[in-house]
């Protein structure tokens, strides 16, 4: 090499390292690393615009937001909350499924935010206890909503059904003439199996109460008990009277949506999200009733799960992470998830007089039960709702071997419940 | 003069080499090294896992009291029982009896996949092969066709058979309607139709593969011995049995151990299709292993199960491993 290209590339090298070496020093905004699970259009949209809106406010530190599939999250989230650094922010579900990981550390404490920003008055007390795990604030809960049989009340004429259908006889008069007029009574799509639970949900806390259901999800109560075979005996009488569409198996539940609309069945058990698939056009054809009552000496329990959002205790930007974690369940972004998107708040201060009908009917559902539950994979433990959803598909399938069945479920209940308490 | 070095020298090698070469040692350890890392040092800690009970995201994992409880957990505490299953029934010979039902029927349906495919895909690919060998018109259009399914992905596969096996909207049903079935099944979602219809898709997939084997397997055959059989008067069954099959099997040796692993390793299209639904009739080993560790926080009990489609693979692999070494010291 000639001496002017060795200096020239001492001189080009020196350079290089200066500037690698001045790089971390200057300012770089501090991010916000936030990971969706609202994978549906609708809801992810929404995700977005409240994403940009906390961005055009706060240029320094920015929200970085990641959309994962719905169902692949709930997979996923176990290795986000263990890795190093984890996402700060993360959409999640109160009940059993938060409790896991904050029993292993692996959610962040906000208290100290959550009393600054006054939400122990703004926060509805049902939600404030689902947010609580000793001291702490582990879980936000944001929005909830509710469950219920959606039907096409054009349908029902057509037959000559009369809604609500308030009582176990209605509603077996009204699969008979369903089937008889060409017409699945009931859609669902259980190739993901959750909606199967639904019934079994609704089902258990109608015939035996919302209080034996509960110790029931807290694997207290037996499988093998005379009244969970109630509860099967009166499911399988609904398969005797043809009330479910063929197939079910077969179908995710969006597809379920799409043999209502099509006409060809004319009610669904499903929670409020349903309007975000249900076609808009033909919304006004669309409505709800609160499942019928089947034992009227017991209390009225409803589905109500609650979503909402947590930090991760291995977050790299922990202060960060409360700040967002405390504009998310904001007035302006609760007021703003209700009216696009017909979520219920969880803060009392959100102004729900301006609600169409069908959700003031729907608020009124959730609070005139005498007990609100969470769905059934989200109050029972992950292992015991995995062995459950099986068994609740295996039973559609073949509703006579529910006695194998319940026998298995509960040698599983048993062995779950032991590793729990060895494991405490 | 560089001898080249052998590991397991003679004497009378040794003591005539002159300067042994390192250079080929010293181009293996960069890939050694991440083959341990990577394969070799997660296959024994996967043994390890087996022996514990972690749930993925708690501290480490120790070895259980019972070291190998996952194990009995999988199989049941009876290795053979000579019982009646139920009261009044007649006594019949029952292997594991107390296993786990979910890993009973992935067994179950690793073993109906792994006989499929070692008869429909390789007698299909290799009828193809033999066919599209020919100079025909549109021969590489139809190698082209048959092939393309191995360039899907296989989530992708799994999608696209799901739709057309849907039984309201799919292809499957709308043309079994047209052609006046009154009541097509629910293919997925029926019990004891389901793993077939994914078997099925499986193979579609699998016949392209096979026949590209055998195509360049045939493309090695010597053509003076194929000259000279038909010129001794050999029939065409005669010349394939005796002449082309028996030289094929190199190509056939891979084409089994191939449809064995694949069907062990059998995971895509059942997660995606129906994720070992409904009721647990399509669940694969593959799939169960899956679903305990990330949906039921079991990474013990999953590791158990990979050890166990681990050790069964083995056995495959030791054969197809003895067959080649055996002629590859031949030659």
């Amino acid at each position: 090499m000639s001496r002017f290209s060795k200096l020239f590339s001492l001189m080009l090298s020196v350079l290089v390292l200066v500037v690698l070496a001045i790089a971390p020093v200057t300012a770089q905004p501090t991010v916000i690393t936030f990971s969706s699970n609202a994978s549906d259009p609708i809801p992810r949209a929404f995700t977005e615009e409240i994403v940009g809106m906390w961005n055009e406010a706060n240029p320094d530190t920015p929200v970085e937001l990641s959309t994962v599939a719905h169902e692949d999250f709930k997979n996923a989230i176990r290795t986000y909350l263990a890795a190093e650094p984890s996402p700060d922010v993360l959409t999640w579900f109160a009940g059993e499924r938060a409790a896991f990981f904050v029993d292993r550390g692996l959610v962040g404490d906000f208290g100290d935010a959550w009393e600054a920003a006054g939400l122990n008055e703004s926060v509805a007390p049902g939600f404030n206890a689902l947010a609580t795990t000793g001291e702490g604030k582990y879980f936000l809960p944001t929005s909830y909503y509710w469950w219920a049989v959606y039907y096409r009340p054009s349908l029902f004429e057509q037959v000559g059904i009369e809604a609500p259908i308030e009582n176990w006889d209605q509603l077996l008069a009204a699969c008979d003439a369903f089937s008889a007029a060409g017409i699945a009574p009931f859609t669902t799509g259980i190739k993901f199996r959750w909606p199967a639970a639904a019934w079994f949900d609704y089902l258990n806390m109608r015939t035996n109460g919302p209080e034996f259901h509960i110790d029931l999800m807290l694997l207290k109560e037996s499988y093998t008990d005379e009244r969970v075979k109630q509860t099967f005996a009166n499911w399988a009488e609904m398969f005797d009277h043809n009330c479910f569409i063929e197939d079910a198996a077969a179908y995710d539940w969006n597809e379920g949506v799409d043999i209502m609309v099509q006409g060809d069945a004319a009610m669904y058990l499903m929670g409020g999200f349903i309007t975000d698939t249900y076609p808009d056009e033909l919304e006004d054809d669309l409505d709800f009733f609160r499942f019928p009552v089947i034992n009227p000496d017991v209390g009225i329990g409803e589905d109500a799960p609650t979503d909402g959002f947590f930090m991760s205790a291995n977050a790299s930007n922990p202060d960060g992470a409360k700040d967002f974690l405390m504009y998310l369940t904001s007035q302006e972004v609760q007021q703003k998830a209700f009216d696009d998107l017909g979520r219920l708040p969880t803060r009392i201060d959100v102004d729900v007089s301006a609600a169409s009908e069908a959700t003031q009917k729907g608020i009124n559902l959730i609070q005139t039960a005498d007990y609100v539950a969470q769905f059934y994979d989200r109050d029972t433990t992950a292992e015991m709702a995995d062995a459950g959803l099986t068994a609740f598909v295996e039973f559609w399938d073949d509703p006579s071997s529910i006695d194998d069945i319940l026998e298995r479920l509960e040698a599983d209940r048993i062995r779950i419940a032991e590793e729990m308490a060895a494991s405490e | 003069m560089a001898v080249k070095p052998r590991l397991f020298a003679t004497p009378e090698q040794r003591v005539g080499a002159k300067k042994t070469n390192w250079s080929p040692y010293f181009f293996l350890t960069i890939p050694l090294l991440l083959y341990a890392m990577w394969v070799v040092i997660p296959t024994l800690y996967t043994f390890y896992l087996s022996t514990t009970s972690w749930d993925g995201v708690s501290d480490n994992p120790t070895i259980m009291r019972e070291p190998f409880s996952n194990f009995s957990r999988l199989f049941g505490d009876e290795f053979m029982t000579f019982e009646a299953k139920k009261e009044g029934d007649p006594r019949i010979l029952q292997i594991f009896p107390a296993a786990d039902r979910t890993f009973r029927i992935a067994l179950t349906n690793n073993v109906r996949w792994l006989l499929v495919f070692i008869t429909i895909p390789t007698t299909a690919g290799l009828a193809l092969a033999m066919l599209l060998n020919t100079e025909m018109r549109f021969g590489r259009w139809y190698k082209i066709s048959f092939y393309t399914p191995l360039v899907l992905s296989g989530p992708v596969i799994g999608l696209i058979w799901a739709w057309v096996y849907q039984p309201r909207a799919g292809l499957l049903n709308a043309a079994l309607t047209a052609l006046g079935v009154a009541d097509p099944p629910g293919w997925l979602a029926e019990r004891d139709l389901a793993i077939w219809a994914i078997i099925f898709a499986s193979v579609w997939r699998q016949v392209g593969y096979v026949m590209i084997l055998y195509l360049a397997g045939l493309k090695n055959v010597d053509p003076s011995l194929v000259e000279a059989a038909v010129v001794d008067g050999a029939s065409r069954w005669t010349l394939f049995r005796k002449v082309v099959f028996p030289l094929l099997a190199p190509v056939t040796t891979i084409v089994m151990v191939i449809s064995v692993i694949d069907s062990l390793r059998s995971f895509d299209l059942v997660q995606i299709m129906t994720n070992g639904g409904p009721a647990e009739s399509t669940q694969v080993l593959a799939n169960m292993m899956y679903n305990e560790a990330f949906q039921n926080y079991k990474m013990g009990y999953a590791a158990a199960i990979a050890v166990v489609i681990f050790a069964f693979s083995l056995v495959f692999i030791g054969i197809y491993l003895r067959r080649t070494l055996k002629d590859e010291l031949e030659y």
